[in-house]
């Protein structure tokens, strides 16, 4: 059970949080331009690495924000927690 | 006249924990973005808002809770006349809502307010929550948002060993029934 | 009982207060302060259990939790039976009933023992091998198999006992409340941190509790002294929080530990009652000091399992501690010195000593002097090779060892004895380290594995650490925990210990035997009955890994996890493969160190808590009315309701009619609702929704469906504008909590720029829903001053009026097809409201319907319902909604997918009506629909999603998805079922009222 430290509420327990997958994969602005292939690789294609993966959470029994995280998946450490919006801390 | 119903109405007392059920009492939720916002509730409810994390400000009648940047809930300390309460909200939705700056909704009955008072009242709250009471408990005005028992609820930490807690109205029979499972064990 | 086993200078057990207690149907006696273990030792009773595999005697062998062989079952309420429970950890209680296991028909006449006569012909894997064909021929050996082995009973009863949860959060956990483990907790509590030490025994101690010897020395007294004070300053401490009978089950990531504390266990019958039995303990530590100890091994020689064979030191606690003497005539056989202290134990006691056996080829450290001044004979360099006596030990053949220990030599010289106590080195108890996440590194000088890197805020200190004396032990237990908790000041500095020092080390981890291998049973795992010879099979057989070893010969894997003997397999693996054992690794340690009752991982979430339980308004209501209830999430909703004797199928048909005839009435309550505010509004249920919302009327209701990204169906519902930028909202009531956080989604991540606020208000409002051709004048009655003309409030607007002072929203919005309306009320008035109603509605026969018939009645009009017609599968154009696809949209959440290659395939599962030739035949939903029925295999083409018997048009009527369904209409399909085809025809989805006059009716 992880201790997610939440960029608004501080540290909180895994079971306040619910995962939302990879982070950083935004959402084409103008779809309809876009062919099949490109369209499936937004809507289906997702790392799934052993190792450090950027994550996005909600806080969804706190806050109810969305935030990224950075976590290494082989020991699920996690690296860093940062806002919406705001860039990776690390690379 | 429509009869006034809630769920539980009622108040149980353990050593040194007791859980009552709060008269009906008015509760808005508050949300808005900017400056402008913040500025303005704090104006209109003589009150300021909250902007610290997991804080909350009060006066004699209101209670203001952070819930998160974007997000305030606004209670009464007593039970608000129909009548009176709705002129408070529709005062509000107008300077808010009306204006663009933010969201006003009454969510009164959306919520139960149940009261803990007692010296072991953190021991019931651990049977069933992961949060760490630790600092909270000694920090007046401390307000979480957190699960007890699976359930949602807001807690405000009124005051030493008192405390509200705010939980849906469609969850709350269980919440108490499981509360009142659970004290009989601390 | 038989005295002379006791002794009387003891200071642990009270032996005023007598305990009876039954062990297989026998009554015994015993004293407060014993263990199972150790009461049946006092009663001479060794032999308790039959081994796994061969039925071989087995008796005690242990004193703690690594316990192999004292599995016993307790008590013999088919509801509070517990099977698998260690006998050396029971405390002793007034009304205990015990007995033992895997044996039939009794523990001293075991049938299945005729196994240990076919032993040579049941090696390893031997199941394995011989039960793998005929394939289908598994199913009868499983069952004999099953019957012959099996540890235990299971309750037959749901448990009585009760189990609870508590969450606890500390600066720093000790765990272990041994020497090293009271001087870390009392350091970090003296500098004020909030710290909690457990220790699984009812005492805190340790070994050293009862360790009164003149080699074990601190500041001038014996170390039992002076830990005795330093337990008595703990109480004293405000930050520190001591909890006993406190078992750490399970070290996860990010410090969180699960700890089981029992509570009554230990209590008489009587005492039991009502009370919490165990309760597990999730703990949130910022730092975590593990000082768990270290286990005695034992020694792998010939029949090194015969009861009365029993580690050295736990014969040393039995004496020491519980006042019991585990023989008369003790042998001890060792590697190393501790079984020297045993010695001395026994000696002070009385209790003859016969010799020590001692594969070393001499050492003169302090202990051993002192054992060698009291007389007691030495056979140095010297082994085992062989124990007698089947049901109790009763003499040792001894051996001298060739100098480099793989063979004996010499003449056999036969000992008699009854009662043998082994040692063969320490294992430092490092499990909770390794469940952790943390790695191991090994120490060859003493063949140890020890705590090495971590990435968790955590050490380990004392014996758990590889410090095996009692100087250092102090010295390093102290100097770690100052380092960690980052403090300098305490009382452990200048203390002067005199500790008998280990000068000469040496292990073989399998002994050797004047016979050959083949014929020899040296045990290795005593519960699961693998012996040496097995390992050598498997490594012969080609297996290497040890994961791979330890689950074709089973080593280590019964229900102590190998806590006795993994490393001797591992030596005995790394020598025969000629490997380093630094190398091989260890197997997994996996939670939780010792097992946990199902009502301990339970808690108190059973019965009425087994899951959340949400009540509408009204809930009363529907249970003074007899109506049954429906699981909808965690919703109680009304299902149907039964009047006199009526089944579900007859209630239904009744409520069904009446609604459409005259009047209904429904408890909505449980629909999602949410109140959206902003400027962008509208912008927003455009992005959103697949309809167009910009032009929709204040005060006008707007039915939308909602996608996914993948242009599924994903939820519908009706919004209402309420003002310029202000909608009501409603989701399915499965979808509520999901919709709302998926449109938080999109507006915190994806569109930030949009000025537009939620809020859940599902629980503010009770929704009742008036349907029927009267439904109109039922309103009119509640809320007289409303007009109801369609001019004025046509269908699909909505409403604000007061019911007696308070405001309500009043939608004319149908699911059934019906004239409808909605009321949505503060939750507190609606169940006044919706009696109101009802006593408005009597004139007209009202009828108040559940979800059974809400179901029914939309399937009639061929409405969808989110999750039952669609799957995740289905697009709107699937389900004939094209019409609701706005063109003149840019985008909304899953326009893009809705013309990718697969989404405008034309033979895409699509939905359909269907109608069966025998109007009275009623389809079961979920079965297949087929195009012919004489092929095989035959193609599915989808299935029934809905299906009802329909009261208003007297025929059964369905819902299906199929295969190009839009193209089959009026063609003869087959739904085949277990006993009888039947013929459908495809039809339209609507089968009521395809005009929708009934809507303004």
């Amino acid at each position: 059970m992880f201790l997610i430290n939440c960029p608004y509420c501080g540290e909180r327990d895994q079971s306040e949080f619910s995962a939302g997958g990879e982070a950083h994969i935004e959402r084409p602005k103008q779809p309809t331009e876009l062919s099949d292939d490109q369209w499936a690789e937004y809507l289906f294609m997702r790392k799934n690495i052993k190792g450090v993966q950027f994550e996005r959470w909600n806080h969804a029994h706190g806050c109810r924000k969305w935030f990224n995280m950075v976590r290494d998946t082989s020991n699920d450490k996690i690296h860093a927690v940062y806002k919406m919006g705001e860039k990776p801390p690390i690379k | 006249m429509l009869n006034f119903n809630t769920p539980i109405s009622d108040t149980k007392e353990y050593s040194e924990i007791k859980i009552s059920e709060v008269e009906p009492i008015l509760k808005i939720n508050l949300r808005g973005k900017n400056r402008d916002f913040i500025t303005k509730i704090g104006k209109e409810l003589s009150i300021i808002t909250p902007v610290e994390p997991n804080t909350s400000s009060s006066n004699e009648k209101l209670n203001l809770l952070w819930l998160s940047p974007d997000e305030w809930f606004l209670y009464s300390n007593t039970k608000i006349d129909v009548k009176v309460g709705r002129v408070l909200e529709d005062k509000l939705f107008n300077e808010i809502s009306k204006l663009k700056i933010g969201s006003v909704t009454n969510v009164s009955d959306h919520w139960i307010m149940i009261n803990l008072k007692g010296a072991k009242i953190f021991e019931l709250l651990s049977a069933g929550c992961p949060f760490n009471f630790n600092n909270f408990k000694n920090s007046k005005g401390a307000v979480t948002q957190t699960l007890i028992n699976h359930t949602d609820v807001i807690i405000h930490n009124k005051n030493i060993d008192d405390l509200n807690l705010f939980v849906r109205r469609s969850f709350s029979e269980h919440l108490w029934s499981w509360m009142n499972d659970s004290a009989r064990f601390i | 009982m038989t005295r002379n086993l006791r002794i009387t200078n003891n200071k642990f057990i009270d032996q005023t207060s007598r305990i009876s207690f039954k062990f297989d149907g026998k009554t015994l006696y015993g004293f407060k302060g014993d263990t199972l273990a150790s009461a049946l030792l006092a009663n001479n009773i060794h032999l308790v259990g039959r081994s796994f595999k061969y039925h071989r005697p087995r008796g005690i062998m242990t004193c703690g939790s690594e316990e192999p062989n004292a599995i016993l079952q307790v008590g013999n309420d088919p509801s509070m039976t517990e099977p698998n429970t260690r006998a050396t950890e029971i405390e002793l209680y007034e009304g205990l009933v015990a007995s033992s296991q895997n044996c039939w028909p009794s523990v001293n006449f075991d049938m299945g023992a005729v196994n240990n006569f076919f032993s040579p012909i049941i090696p390893a894997a031997f199941y394995y091998k011989t039960f793998m064909w005929p394939t289908n021929f598994w199913k009868l050996y499983e069952y004999f198999i099953r019957k012959s082995a099996g540890l235990g009973k299971s309750p037959t009863e749901p448990d009585k006992d009760i189990y609870d949860h508590r969450y606890l959060h500390c600066d720093v956990l000790v765990v272990g409340g041994g020497i090293s483990g009271i001087m870390a907790a009392k350091i970090a509590a003296k500098n004020n941190l909030n710290t909690v030490l457990i220790d699984d025994k009812n005492v805190l101690g340790g070994t050293t509790l009862f360790q009164q010897n003149e080699c074990f020395k601190i500041n001038n007294s014996y170390s039992n002294e002076w830990i005795k004070k330093e337990i008595e300053t703990l109480n004293s401490l405000k930050n520190l929080t001591i909890k006993t009978r406190t078992s750490l089950a399970a070290y996860h990531n990010y410090n969180y530990l699960l700890a089981r504390e029992n509570l009554t266990d230990h209590l008489d019958l009587n005492e039991k009652k009502d009370k919490i039995r165990q309760r597990l303990w999730k703990i949130r530590a910022k730092k975590v000091i593990i000082a768990t100890g270290a286990m005695e091994r034992p020694l792998i020689f010939n029949n090194n399992d015969r009861p009365g064979i029993i580690l050295s030191y736990s014969i040393k606690k039995y004496i020491d501690y519980y006042g019991v003497k585990c023989g008369q005539k003790i042998s001890l056989f060792t590697n190393n010195d501790s079984a020297y202290e045993t010695a001395i134990s026994l000696s002070n006691s009385g209790v003859s000593v016969n010799s020590v056996v001692d594969i070393r080829d001499k050492t003169n450290s302090l202990i051993v002097n002192q054992v060698e001044k009291l007389g007691i004979k030495i056979h140095w360099k010297s082994t085992v090779v062989n124990t007698n006596g089947y049901k109790k030990i009763n003499s040792i053949e001894i051996m001298k060892l060739s100098d480099d220990g793989t063979a004996v030599v010499g003449k056999k010289i036969k000992e008699e004895c009854d009662c043998l106590g082994i040692s063969g080195g320490w294992t430092p108890r490092v499990h909770l380290f390794t469940q952790a996440g943390g790695k191991l590194k090994f120490r060859d000088e003493d063949n140890v594995f020890l705590p090495d890197t971590t990435e968790l805020d955590q050490i380990s200190i004392g014996s758990c650490n590889g410090d095996f004396e009692l100087d250092n032990v102090i010295k390093n237990s102290v100097n770690l925990t100052n380092k960690f908790l980052k403090i300098n000041n305490n009382n452990y500095e200048n203390l002067e210990i005199i500790s008998s020092k280990e000068i000469e080390k040496k292990n073989i981890w399998l002994l050797p035997s004047n016979k050959h291998l083949g014929k020899t049973k040296s045990f290795l795992d005593f519960q699961n009955d693998s012996t040496a010879n097995d390992v050598k099979l498997a490594l012969r057989e080609g297996f290497k890994s040890i994961e791979h070893v330890k689950r074709y010969t089973t080593t280590g894997m019964a229900t102590d996890q190998g806590k006795l003997s993994n490393m001797h397999a591992l030596g005995i693996i790394a020598e025969t493969a000629g490997v380093k054992m630094g190398e091989l690794g260890t197997t997994t340690f996996r939670p939780p160190y010792t097992p946990l009752t199902f009502g301990a991982i339970v808690g108190r979430n059973v019965g009425e808590f087994f899951d959340i339980i949400r009540k509408t308004p009204m809930h009363e209501w529907h249970i003074e009315n007899k109506a049954e209830f429906e699981n909808v999430g965690q919703w109680k909703r009304a299902w149907y309701y039964p009047i006199d004797n009526e089944n579900m199928y007859e209630a239904v048909q009744r409520e069904s009619k009446a609604a459409r005839d005259s009047a209904g009435i429904l408890d909505a309550s449980t629909l999602g609702k949410i109140d959206i505010q902003g400027s962008d509004a509208s912008e927003f249920l455009n992005r959103v929704y697949t309809n167009a919302w910009s032009k929709l009327e204040i005060g006008k209701c707007r039915y939308g469906l909602m996608l996914n990204e993948d242009g599924m169906v994903y939820d519908d519902g009706v919004t209402t504008r309420l003002s310029e930028n202000h909608y009501l909202m409603t989701t399915t009531t499965g979808g509520a909590a999901n919709v709302l956080s998926k449109l938080e989604d999109y507006l915190q991540t994806e569109w930030p720029e949009l000025d537009v606020y939620l809020t859940s208000v599902t629980d503010h409002y009770g929704t009742i829903s008036i349907c029927g051709p009267n439904s109109k004048k039922i309103l009119s009655k509640i809320i007289p001053d409303l007009i109801l003309s369609d001019k004025d409030f046509p269908h699909m607007s909505f409403k604000n009026a007061l019911i007696d002072n308070i405001n309500c929203r009043v939608m004319r919005i149908s699911f059934t097809g019906e004239h409808s309306y909605e009321i949505n009320i503060q939750s507190s008035y609606a169940k006044s409201v919706w009696e109101k109603c009802f006593e408005a509605g009597k004139e007209f026969n009202i009828t108040p319907y559940g979800t059974e018939t809400m179901h029914l009645l939309r399937a009639e009009k061929g409405f969808i319902i989110a999750g039952q017609d669609t799957d995740g599968t289905m697009t709107p154009v699937d389900l004939h909604m094209d019409w609701i696809i706005s063109k003149k949209k840019y985008d909304f959440i899953g326009k893009r997918s809705l013309y990718r290659s697969d989404t405008i395939r034309e033979d895409r599962k699509q939905l359909v009506g269907l109608l069966t030739e025998d109007p009275n035949e009623i389809l079961e939903e979920g079965a297949q629909v087929v195009a012919e029925t004489n092929k095989q295999p035959v193609e599915m083409l989808g299935h029934v999603t809905s299906s009802y018997f329909s009261p208003n048009l007297n025929k059964s009527i369905a819902l299906a998805v199929v295969k190009n369904g839009k193209k089959l209409k009026g063609q003869k399909m087959f739904v085949p079922m277990k006993n009888k085809i039947i013929n459908v025809t495809v039809t339209d989805t609507v089968f009521l009222d395809k005009e929708n006059k009934r809507l303004n009716a």
